[in-house]
């Protein structure tokens, strides 16, 4: 009840760290797929280079996020930008690649064989195969890759409010240094209903993305 | 035409180099069909593949129209072959009628020209345009999905057909239908067509000619009653099949062995007692009763005797006549069904134009064989 209390209370706060929030997960989402969308596509040309790429990506995943600030920390500094929303971007589009490529990487190649064969044996030059084909089916799952970035770095960004990043991790972090335990909770339950929301709704945009070919195909092989 | 120059296709380099295919050379005239036949690994996919250049040739030339594909922008010659797949490869995120259009699309057609193609098309494959335009492949059974495929190989109208085990994938009953189907429009059509198999039924029933290939090799390439009548050597004698006389039955047509002048031939107003008297004389048991020009059936000695008036009146019906083009197949086993020594042949206004007897489809199979026999006897 009385984290309910604290959040309405404090509504103006509340609404403006959750802005913060959306703003970072969003804005390194959307540079995450610029980068990481035609990167996996341009790997299953090259399987040497695939696993190199997703090698990286994976090395990038088990580096612990306090610790990849404290890295980004001193190189930022020389820009002046040490501190705040850039690094904990940079940490987003960072960890995103491993899902982004990989399962673009995954979704590319799955593409069956006598698809791709069908469409070059027919004249169709590499981008207007990647465009009518390849890309329409591996949609679903390059999708599913972004929204398993999106949820996992609204949690990772609530670490960023220790380089000054704003977010609702402000409220777990000052609320873990005040002992407030109304603090912590109403951060930590915000962070979690955020997780939630954003999973349901690039749920929707996987669904709306896809063909309605590829629907009706995966309901009937089911 | 299409014309292979000693074509050579090595896949792999240095150890692990295999040779795919080796020193072929043929050519493919146009308007022809033409089955590349022979096991898996034999290289008739490779020449297929190198047709459209989705493989690099190792050696050798081959020439589309006289044109050296090498000298070709490789989309470019793709665009202008009709390409069909036993996996058929139907894109699933597009309709039919998006299928269908894709090589339309890609030459840049206005689009109420593609929408009038894909419906021509759509009912050429015998698919109402109706109730396929807007659906997804996923919607389709097999079978008809392979006749989007053919549709799609065909919308561009091209003069070259390459088909990989089209018809593979479909099951035996609607294979053949799909198979007598086509070979319909080819006859409207005259596509010159590249076709892969590994079923020599298949290659007997729908090509002009067969190339055999065996290891990357071009073992035999004949029109198919000669591959069967006679094979080079014991491969290809051995994969047509100890039964390729029977074989050739089924390329073998009624036209080609009917008697059209039989003697033992009657009118309908013919008096019994006349008829048989000349039957007698004659010592023949059998004569077949016309009436304006068509057979209405057969009398024999016994039916006519202690009978009066014409012979109309006594005839025994035939089970049924032949057309000019039934196999000798087909006849042959409505002899031994039927019981028949002789059947009629009719043209399509009923009328009759000869006769087809046992003797006669043997005496043809025997010619068909006569040069080999004087080649093992040599």
């Amino acid at each position: 009840m009385g984290t309910l209390n604290f959040i309405l209370k404090n509504i103006h706060t509340v609404l403006f760290l959750t802005w913060e929030h959306i703003y970072m997960v969003g804005v390194s989402l959307i540079i995450a797929t610029l980068i990481g969308v035609p990167l996996g596509i341009m790997i299953t040309k090259n399987e040497n280079m695939a696993k190199k790429v997703i090698n990286g990506a994976n090395i990038m995943m088990t580096v612990p996020s306090i610790a990849l600030f404290g890295l980004m920390l001193p190189v930022l500094a020389l820009i002046g930008e040490g501190l705040g929303k850039v690094p904990a971007i940079i940490a987003l589009i960072l960890y995103s690649q491993l899902p982004i490529i990989r399962n673009t990487y995954v979704a590319i190649k799955n593409v069956s064989p006598s698809i791709r064969d069908a469409g070059k044996g027919m004249g169709m030059n590499r981008w207007e195969l990647l465009k009518e084909v390849e890309i329409p089916i591996a949609i679903p799952v390059i999708v599913a890759g972004l929204r398993t970035a999106a949820v996992m770095n609204i949690g990772i960004a609530a670490i960023a409010a220790y380089v000054g990043a704003g977010g609702l991790g402000v409220y777990i972090q000052q609320g873990i240094d005040r002992v407030y335990p109304e603090m912590i909770l109403a951060g930590a339950l915000l962070v979690s209903i955020l997780a939630i929301l954003v999973d349901g709704l690039m749920a929707l945009a996987e669904r709306m993305l896809t063909s309605r070919g590829i629907q009706i195909q995966k309901r009937l092989s089911r | 035409m299409i014309t292979y120059d000693h074509l050579t296709k090595i896949f792999g380099e240095g150890q692990d180099a295999v040779t795919a295919l080796e020193d072929v050379t043929f050519t493919i005239e146009k308007g022809e069909i033409v089955i590349f036949l022979g096991p898996s690994g034999c290289g008739k996919t490779t020449t297929l593949r190198l047709t459209n250049r989705l493989e690099s040739i190792t050696r050798g030339t081959i020439e589309v129209n006289g044109q050296n594909i090498m000298d070709m922008n490789s989309v470019q010659l793709r665009r202008q072959m009709g390409y069909v797949i036993q996996d058929i490869g139907l894109f699933p995120n597009k309709t039919i009628a998006q299928n269908v259009a894709v090589v339309p699309k890609l030459l840049g057609w206005p689009k109420d020209k593609i929408q009038e193609r894909v419906e021509e098309l759509l009912s050429m494959v015998r698919l109402d345009p109706g109730i396929y335009l807007n659906r997804y492949p996923a919607e389709l059974s097999g079978g008809q999905q392979q006749r989007v495929g053919v549709a799609r190989g065909l919308a561009a109208d091209p003069d070259i057909l390459l088909m990989d085990e089209p018809f593979g994938a479909i099951d035996p009953i609607n294979r053949e239908q799909i198979q007598d189907e086509f070979l319909k429009l080819q006859e409207k059509l005259k596509k010159t067509i590249a076709f892969v198999s590994h079923d020599i039924h298949e290659a007997i029933k729908m090509g002009d000619k067969i190339a055999l290939f065996e290891k990357g090799r071009l073992v035999q390439y004949e029109r198919p009653e000669a591959l069967l009548t006679h094979p080079k050597n014991k491969y290809v004698s051995d994969f047509v099949g100890a039964d390729r006389a029977l074989k050739v039955l089924g390329i073998i047509k009624v036209k080609d062995v009917y008697n059209p002048n039989t003697k033992n031939v009657v009118q309908s107003s013919d008096m019994a007692q006349t008829v048989l008297n000349a039957m007698e004389q004659k010592q023949s048991k059998f004569s077949i009763v016309l009436n304006q020009g068509k057979p209405i059936g057969y009398v024999t000695p016994k039916l006519l005797k202690y009978e009066q008036g014409p012979v109309k009146e006594l005839v025994e019906t035939f089970p049924l006549h032949l057309r000019e083009r039934t196999p000798t197949r087909d006849a042959l086993s409505f002899m031994l069904m039927y019981d028949f020594i002789t059947l009629c042949v009719v043209d399509a206004n009923h009328d009759f134009l000869g006769t087809v007897t046992y003797n006669d489809i043997q005496t043809k199979i025997k010619q068909s064989y006569a040069n080999e026999i004087d080649q093992e006897g040599v």
